[in-house]
């Protein structure tokens, strides 16, 4: 799916994972698709993430394009949320911008929750699949375009798996968005497959455990 | 074209065919390992192939007993069950794969059925771009051939980047969670190299190198989710 | 709104070399005090020529930055935790978090390229010990960018021929075939292309290939 502008085309409201690999990739992507947003000004901008990270994102957009953006900031137009360990805390930290926004009149919102996957300040992983398969109703209410970027070089695969395919109708790969045939809907996500998840149950853990969980890009030791 | 079908879901391939099972764990592997080829044990016409990293072929054959609950020795003797192994030289794994085949389906048997664990960055073997290289040449060299062949992609072990470049990349098919689908990542064989290959991240100088950890990656115990 | 701290990335030359891995420099991270916790191999292995003194785990590197000529090393004395050399290359380098303890590592160093700055980014830095969750020292690899042009000049007529048919995604007996000549030569010509031309594999080889401008596109 692909606009004239070479941009993908989101449908409104969307929740896209967007694969990336590394924080290059990453930036390509999560920059051009805000500034976008920067550049219509009835549209805002959320930058969501463990703490820091959206104050980084914001940073990296006033790099691209060449000003301070504490002014879109101030007035409400630009917000950074903050992930929280404990998952309706999570949930709350991005309904209630969501909710202000629409409030203030913005016709569309571009989210981008960057995923900490197993991280300190994230939800555990089975509460984070959680809260992306409940994103999916929050954001059916909302003029939302969300974007979760799951970083190939950084998490293992259960997280896209478990993350990326099945908590998301659609997936940004490679420029290009695809409706997602691996997404499960929430409804049945959430009483089906979340509590069958494999490390949690006895073999599960017991797998992860065997295999170590080994992450990151191939080194191509050995040789 | 041959048809090949699992033995407990309704799911029916036509041969060639070459997927990718995502599964997380040794139990699973077990059932659906079981569940693509029973059917080859059941039917003298059929074949298996089994293969991967040292050890490995024979650890599924393992799997395949357990799940039988017998000994399968005399399929082996009579190559009807054609135990293989991968290579440090990916061009000779990938003729390590295809001759046995060939071989089999030289001999009548259709289909034949091949199962092995993608071998991704499995020290003193190829590097996981040849890998995907060797992944990306398999559907060509089982071109008009009654070869179904699965490969295995263990989400509790490997990272994202193998998940993505080697199961949805280079198989038109993915089985995930029982849900038989088409891979809309696919790439085909001859674009593959010139799209996708040569410019993997880890390989373009631009984008740099990231540096691989062993570090461990376990789902944190402890606090677990609240009332809903 | 904290400002990207800029920090310079010090130490060894790799710059007009090309390596896959990075021969001198290497990576050292200190905890909040300064004390190093952690060093890859190229760090330990590292003679400091052209680069920066050398600290062992356990050792203070504050204190023996403090005060030093190079401009560098005062700029680690003055806060910076993470260390790292070459001539800023893209490095990203993982710590697993420890959620049990409820303590975490240094989960994120990116390094932008540039010439000789970086920006690093860094979570929750905790040190005391060596982080416990590395088996092995993390493989780091660097390349500073220069074309591989020697690599070329090192094949011979039929190893480029060979070349330009691995470009080509050909396996080796589709080679062995095209060239009318024996398997087994041509599995010698594909280790030896890519031993000349440095490459890891034979998929690196080949996108040298093709980056290079050795085979046509």
């Amino acid at each position: 799916m692909m606009a004239s502008s070479g941009a993908p085309a989101f449908p409104v409201p969307s929740h896209v994972a967007l694969l990336h690999y590394g924080e290059s990739e990453l930036r390509d992507a999560v920059l051009g698709f805000l500034q976008l947003g920067l550049d219509r000004p009835s549209e805002a901008l959320f930058c969501f993430g463990e703490p820091g990270v959206g104050e980084r994102l914001l940073r990296n957009l006033e790099s691209r394009v060449g000003r301070d953006l504490s002014p879109e900031y101030r007035a409400g137009r630009i917000v950074l949320g903050t992930a929280n360990p404990d998952v309706d805390r999570q949930l709350e930290n991005v309904i209630a911008p969501l909710e202000a926004f629409r409030a203030s009149g913005f016709a569309l919102v571009r989210f981008v929750g960057i995923v900490g996957w197993n991280a300190p300040d994230f939800p555990p992983p089975e509460d984070f699949l959680w809260f992306e398969s409940k994103l999916n109703e929050i954001i059916s209410g909302f003029p939302v375009i969300g974007l979760c970027p799951y970083d190939l070089a950084r998490m293992p695969a259960r997280a896209i798996v478990y993350g990326a395919l099945e908590t998301h109708p659609f997936v940004l790969s490679g420029g290009t968005l695809r409706q997602n045939p691996q997404f499960i809907a929430p409804d049945r996500y959430l009483h089906e497959r979340l509590v069958a998840l494999p490390w949690l149950q006895d073999d599960g853990r017991a797998a992860l455990q065997a295999g170590g969980g080994r992450m990151g890009i191939p080194a191509g030791s050995g040789r | 074209m041959s048809q090949a079908r699992f033995a407990r879901s309704e799911q029916q391939l036509t041969a060639p065919e070459h997927f990718a099972l995502v599964h997380h764990g040794e139990e699973e592997l077990r059932e659906k390992l079981f569940d693509f080829l029973r059917p080859a044990l059941d039917d003298p016409k059929q074949a298996i192939y089994l293969c991967g990293p040292p050890g490995w072929a024979s650890r599924l054959l393992g799997h395949l007993e357990t799940s039988v609950g017998r000994d399968l020795r005399s399929e082996v003797a009579e190559r009807r069950i054609i135990l293989g192994h991968g290579d440090p030289d990916v061009d000779q794994q990938l003729q390590n794969l295809l001759d046995p085949v060939r071989e089999l389906c030289g001999r009548g048997f259709s289909p034949v059925r091949v199962a092995g664990p993608a071998a991704w960055d499995v020290p003193g073997y190829a590097a996981p771009e040849d890998f995907l290289w060797y992944e990306s040449r398999v559907l060509p060299g089982i071109e008009g051939l009654p070869v179904t062949i699965m490969c295995t992609y263990d989400a509790a072990r490997l990272p994202a980047s193998a998940l993505l470049y080697g199961a949805f990349e280079t198989h038109s098919h993915t089985l995930i969670d029982g849900v038989f689908s088409e891979s809309p990542s696919f790439l085909s064989a001859d674009t593959y190299l010139k799209t996708r290959l040569i410019h993997l991240p880890w390989l373009e100088p631009d984008r740099g190198r990231a540096v691989s950890s062993t570090s461990e990656d376990r789902p944190a115990r402890g606090r677990r989710s609240r009332n809903r | 709104m904290e400002r990207e701290r800029r920090l310079k990335v010090m130490g060894g030359e790799d710059v007009g070399r090309e390596a896959l891995d990075l021969e001198r420099g290497g990576i050292a991270v200190l905890d909040s005090a300064g004390n190093v916790t952690w060093t890859d191999e190229a760090w330990s292995a590292g003679d400091g020529e052209g680069g920066l003194p050398r600290a062992p785990i356990g050792t203070n590197l504050l204190e023996a930055y403090r005060g030093h000529e190079d401009p560098r090393a005062q700029a680690v004395a003055n806060g910076i935790v993470a260390v790292f050399e070459g001539k800023a290359m893209y490095f990203e380098i993982e710590h697993r978090a420890s959620r049990e303890s409820g303590r975490s590592y240094l989960t994120s160093v990116a390094a932008l390229r540039g010439d000789g700055a970086g920006a690093v980014v860094v979570h929750n830095v905790v040190g005391g010990r060596a982080t416990p969750n590395l088996r092995r020292p993390v493989d780091v690899r660097s390349t500073s960018g220069a074309p591989a042009s020697s690599g070329i000049k090192r094949l011979t007529p039929r190893e480029r021929e060979v070349l330009e048919l691995m470009a080509a995604g050909l396996d080796n007996r589709a080679i062995a075939a095209n060239l009318r000549i024996q398997y087994t030569t041509v599995r010698g010509h594909v280790r030896s292309v890519i031993e000349k031309v440095g490459a890891r594999s034979r998929l690196e080889a080949v996108a040298r290939a093709y980056r290079n401008g050795w085979v046509p596109p």
